[in-house]
C-alpha cells in the first residue's frame, strides 16, 4: 500500500495493520525519516514538503513493484507526508515484510536509496536565517547506483 | 484601515470628494456566468428567441455602469469617459466570461461601476437566454484591477501567484491541476514545480499547440523563451521534465492536450 498524505502516521499502526491475519511473514523491517533540526545550515525550524500529484504515487508505485521484482517480498507499504513539518516528525515510513530478514532489510534499504533520487518530492527548509530549496545531495546518487550494480 | 462610507457615528455618509484633486482612474472587474453547453452554442450561433445576446448584455452594461449611482447609495454621479465590455465564450469552463472597464479623469474610484456593468451584463445575458436554461449560475463577480487616486493601485493577483504549489505555511501540498487553455484551442499545459517555480516566477501555462515549431520537449522550451524571458531559467542548472507525468527528455514528442512539467532535482525521503 502507498500513500502519499499530510496528516501525521503511526508507525506502530501501520505496522499492526500490514500483520493483521498474517502468518506467513517471518520479518518485517521498518524505517522511519525524521525532519532534523539542522541540515544544511542550523536552526531548522520547519520544513515544506512538495510533491507532483498523479507523478508521486506512479513512481512510488514504480519502485515497490521493482523491490518485489528483485528480492521475495509479501508486503510494503510505504506512507510519505506532504506539507508543513516541524523537526521530530516523521517524513516517511517504509516496512517491508518478508519470509526471512535478509531481503526485508535489502529491499527496505533499496527502497529509500529510489525513494531519494527517483520520487517527485521537494524539499524546502526555513530556518532563523531563512527559507531555501535544499539541494539534491551525491551521497544519494551514489548509494542508488549501489543497486543498479549488483543487478 | 478604515471604513470611509461610515462617520464617526458609524452612521452612513457620502464621502466630500470636493477637495480631492483630479486623477486618471481605471477599474477593471470581471465575472462568470455559467450554462449549458447547449445554450452556449446557442449564444454563439445567434439562435436564441430574444436575439442578438452580447449586443444587448453590452448596451445593459454600459447603460449600468453609468447609472451605478442610482443603485449603489453612497456612490457619486461620475462622467464616464469610457467603459468597454467584453465577453468571451468559454467552452471549456461551459460559459461566458464577462469584463468591463471603466476610466474617467475624476476625484473618486471607478470599482463600482466596472462591477455594477459586469454584474449587470451578467443578469442581462441571464434575461436573454432563461428562455432555453434556467440553470444558469452567476458567479466570481470581481475587481480585477484600479489605478489611480490616493489609496493606490491594485492587482488581482494571477491564481499562479495567490495559490502557489508549494506547500507554504499549513498550505495543501499539491500542484493546482487542470490549467485552461483561455485561447479554446489545442495547447499544451505546463507546470514549473518547487524552487524552478520560484525561481522564474511562473507557476503554470499553456502554450497553443500550433506555436511548436517542433512537436517536442526542446521545441516546446523554444516558444516558451519566446514568450517570457523569464523561462530562460530552464537552461541554468539541472532542470529536469515530466510529459503526462513520466519523465522525458528533449526529444520527447508532444501532442496537444500533453501535460509537461519541468523541475528540478528530487529531495523527498
Amino acid at each position: 500500500m502507498i500513500r502519499v498524505q499530510q496528516e501525521s502516521f503511526d508507525a506502530g499502526d501501520e505496522q499492526r495493520a500490514l500483520l493483521a491475519g498474517r502468518r506467513d511473514i517471518g520479518a518485517v523491517v521498518a524505517f522511519t525519516g525524521l525532519v532534523r533540526d539542522f541540515n544544511e545550515r542550523p536552526d531548522v525550524q520547519a520544513l515544506s514538503l512538495e510533491h507532483y500529484p498523479g507523478m508521486t504515487e506512479s513512481a512510488l508505485t514504480d519502485i515497490v513493484a521493482e523491490a518485489e521484482s528483485r528480492w521475495p517480498l509479501q508486503d510494503v507499504r510505504l506512507v510519505h507526508r506532504v506539507g508543513r513539518l516541524e523537526p521530530g516528525d516523521a517524513i516517511v515510513l517504509v516496512l517491508v515484510a518478508s519470509a526471512h530478514r535478509r531481503s526485508a532489510f535489502e529491499a527496505c534499504d533499496f527502497i529509500m536509496d529510489y525513494l531519494k533520487t527517483r520520487a517527485p518530492f521537494w524539499k524546502k527548509e526555513h530556518t532563523a536565517s531563512g527559507d531555501y530549496w535544499v539541494a539534491e545531495r551525491e551521497t544519494d546518487h551514489r548509494d542508488a547506483r549501489r543497486w543498479e550494480a549488483s543487478s | 484601515m478604515t471604513l470611509t462610507h461610515l462617520n464617526a457615528r458609524g452612521e452612513a455618509r457620502m464621502v466630500d470628494v470636493a477637495d480631492k484633486p483630479e486623477s486618471r482612474r481605471e477599474a477593471s472587474a470581471s465575472g462568470f456566468i455559467h450554462m449549458r453547453q447547449s445554450t452556449l452554442q446557442q449564444l454563439a450561433e445567434g439562435n436564441l428567441p430574444k436575439g442578438d445576446v452580447l449586443a444587448t448584455a453590452r448596451i445593459a452594461a454600459i447603460q449600468a455602469a453609468k447609472r451605478t449611482h442610482e443603485l449603489i447609495p453612497l456612490c457619486h454621479a461620475l462622467p464616464l469617459s469610457g467603459v468597454e465590455v467584453d465577453f468571451r465564450i468559454d467552452e471549456t469552463g461551459g460559459g461566458v466570461q464577462v469584463t468591463a472597464s471603466c476610466r474617467l479623469n475624476g476625484r473618486t474610484g471607478v470599482e463600482m461601476e466596472a462591477l455594477t456593468a459586469v454584474s449587470v451584463a451578467c443578469l442581462t445575458l441571464y434575461d436573454m437566454c432563461k428562455a432555453v436554461d434556467k440553470d444558469m449560475e452567476i458567479g466570481g463577480i470581481r475587481l480585477e484591477e484600479k489605478s489611480g487616486g490616493a489609496s493606490g493601485d491594485y492587482r488581482r493577483a494571477s491564481p499562479a501567484e495567490s495559490a502557489p504549489i508549494v506547500t507554504g505555511e499549513g498550505a495543501s501540498g499539491e500542484v493546482s491541476l487542470g490549467v485552461r487553455c483561455d485561447l479554446g484551442e489545442p495547447c499544451v499545459r505546463v507546470k514549473c514545480l518547487a524552487e524552478l517555480r520560484e525561481r522564474l516566477g511562473v507557476g503554470e501555462v499553456a502554450v497553443p499547440f500550433e506555436r511548436l515549431e517542433s512537436a517536442d520537449i526542446n521545441g516546446l522550451k523554444t516558444v516558451l523563451k519566446d514568450m517570457d524571458a523569464r523561462f530562460a531559467g530552464l537552461e541554468e542548472g539541472r532542470v529536469l521534465c515530466a510529459v503526462n507525468q513520466v519523465m522525458a527528455g528533449g526529444a520527447t514528442p508532444l501532442t496537444a492536450d500533453d501535460e509537461v512539467a519541468f523541475f528540478p532535482p528530487v529531495t523527498g525521503g
